[in-house]
């Protein structure tokens, strides 16, 4: 079977983008990604086109009516916070098959303003009366887990956002770029204890797209450039006996890890560096274990070493993450593994790790069930 | 729980039943082939994949905090702060629920809970029968 490579990655800056359309931002993160590598929309033979509030209306379709409507199979996909994730998924396995040499994924959101919510019910609004079902609050909740285990303290969980704003102030296309003082952090207004606001993802439209193609046509283009997919797993939630009214991001998270891993022939000590889910401080906490950075219960005392800040043994989130770079649902995950391939091309400016050879990307979608994406690219 | 106007009261949350004397109840399922339990009906185990549907039963009242969240900010119209609750429940359910009267310094994991009927905030339904809902409160006494 062909290795899939990226040849050509786009991204545009994440923010408000109140006079254009999420098929637009689609538009435009598609035409970025082909310019990178010198394609045309022509040369795509398939389409995987991820949002997760507009999937249904078909999102590839109307994004190729702005560009060039060739005609190509197009899959929409909508798979809560892994959305991107799986259109990417969708992408390799098609390259994989052998029958497509170029493929496009692409993500694209316009967010809804306010808190995001669960599904509505039937009978009274549940919110406050049966606990709550506020993000912030579902990942305060599994935060306190571990903080009840392992004594995990607010100011660890504040550390995160203090290093990820940080890592945004380098990153031109992240929506805030501003550093956050651990004070400041912590003194922010309270959402859901222990989360303060600024330890809550930044809520903003975004697009990201990925050209992927086969080891022949990456030959063709020249691998100068180009990033090798070395793993690709996606995962939903495994049962567990506290589901569904405790939500758990961790084990669908191990179960993609591990598959991940184990398809690369590599582990975590071969990591340069990271991109993952920090939708809220605690998730990134969990996912320091969930995804063996480090040991068991070891999160708290990991973030305070400065091993995942830029400059330290594992950067995690240099992009600015979730938190700062901000979280376009459908567009995150895409928007993630263009960090890394910036990074793995050594083109990633003032944020640069240096030497970054291998980098994995991991997103976790939560709905009324869960799912996990986790990709491991390697330079080529 | 009928209420004022006669009209039966109703289950406020996929897990209460209510009985026709008005007496109400949480329902468990438990799957006979692996044990395990789970707070909705389903067609066939969702622990091991067993086609025997699991069995109804009724559910303790009394658990042990898992873990909580103390929410300050909700959506419009909804009363904060409020003590967000997993509570796992004796005999293995686990249940999400508001925790009233513990003060936030008092929460610790494993701190004995019982859950409680209530009028789920005084709401009711279209035609004005009323819901029953549930929270839970420290103790462990019936």
């Amino acid at each position: 079977m062909s290795d899939a490579y990226i040849v050509g990655a786009g991204m545009i800056p994440f923010g408000r983008y109140p006079d254009r359309t999420y098929f637009q931002l689609a538009a435009d993160a598609t035409l970025m990604a082909l310019d990178d590598c010198g394609l045309s929309i022509k040369d795509v033979g398939a389409v995987y086109a991820s949002s997760t509030f507009n999937a249904a209306s078909m999102l590839g379709q109307k994004m190729m009516q702005q560009i060039g409507q060739t005609g190509v199979q197009i899959v929409n996909v909508s798979n809560a916070c892994a959305s991107g994730a799986t259109a990417v998924r969708e992408a390799y396995v098609a390259i994989k098959s052998g029958l497509y040499d170029v493929v496009l994924a692409v993500g694209a959101e316009k967010n809804p303003r306010g808190m995001l919510a669960g599904s509505p019910v039937d009978g009274p609004p549940p919110e406050g009366l049966f606990g709550s079902v506020s993000m912030p609050a579902l990942f305060a909740e599994a935060g306190m887990v571990h903080a009840n285990a392992y004594g995990t303290t607010l100011a660890q969980f504040a550390q995160v956002a203090v290093k990820n704003h940080h890592h945004a102030t380098m990153n031109p296309k992240a929506a805030y770029r501003k550093e956050t003082p651990l004070e400041e952090v912590m003194a922010s207004e309270m959402i859901a204890y222990p989360l303060t606001k600024l330890m809550c993802s930044a809520n903003v439209d975004g697009a990201a797209a990925l050209i992927m193609v086969s080891e022949k046509k990456a030959r063709e283009l020249g691998l100068g450039r180009a990033v090798r997919l070395r793993g690709s797993a996606l995962t939903s939630d495994p049962f567990e006996p506290r589901n569904p009214d405790m939500l758990d991001p961790n084990s669908v998270t191990r179960l993609a890890v591990a598959q991940a891993y184990e398809m690369a022939g590599m582990g975590p000590e071969d990591l340069d560096l990271v991109e993952l889910h920090d939708c809220f401080a605690t998730a990134e906490i969990l996912h320091y274990e969930n995804l063996g950075l480090c040991g068991e219960g070891e999160a708290g005392r990991f973030i305070d070493s400065g091993a995942t800040a830029l400059g330290g043994s594992i950067p995690v989130n240099v992009s600015g993450g979730l938190l700062s770079k901000g979280h376009p649902i459908g567009a995150t995950g895409v928007a993630n593994m263009v960090e890394i391939i910036d990074q793995l091309r050594g083109e990633a400016g003032a944020r640069q790790v240096a030497g970054a050879r291998i980098g994995l990307t991991h997103v976790l979608g939560f709905g009324v069930g869960a799912a996990a994406g986790v990709h491991i690219f390697e330079k080529a | 729980m009928a209420s004022n106007s006669g009209l039966m009261a109703k289950a406020g949350n996929k897990s209460v039943r209510v009985g026709a004397d008005g007496t109400a109840w949480i329902e468990g399922y438990r799957c006979e082939d692996c044990g395990a339990v789970m707070a909705v009906p389903t067609m066939a185990c969702r622990a091991c994949a067993s086609r025997v549907p699991p069995a109804p039963y009724r559910s303790a009242q009394t658990g042990k905090l898992y873990t909580w969240s103390i929410v300050h900010r909700s959506y419009p119209g909804v009363a904060v702060p409020f003590v967000s609750a997993i509570v796992d429940l004796d005999g293995g359910l686990s249940f999400k629920g508001t925790l009233k009267g513990v003060a936030p310094e008092a929460l610790k994991a494993g701190l004995p809970v019982r859950l409680v009927f209530d009028d789920a905030g005084g709401t009711s339904d279209a035609d004005g029968s009323p819901y029953v809902g549930f929270h839970f409160v420290a103790g462990d006494a019936q």
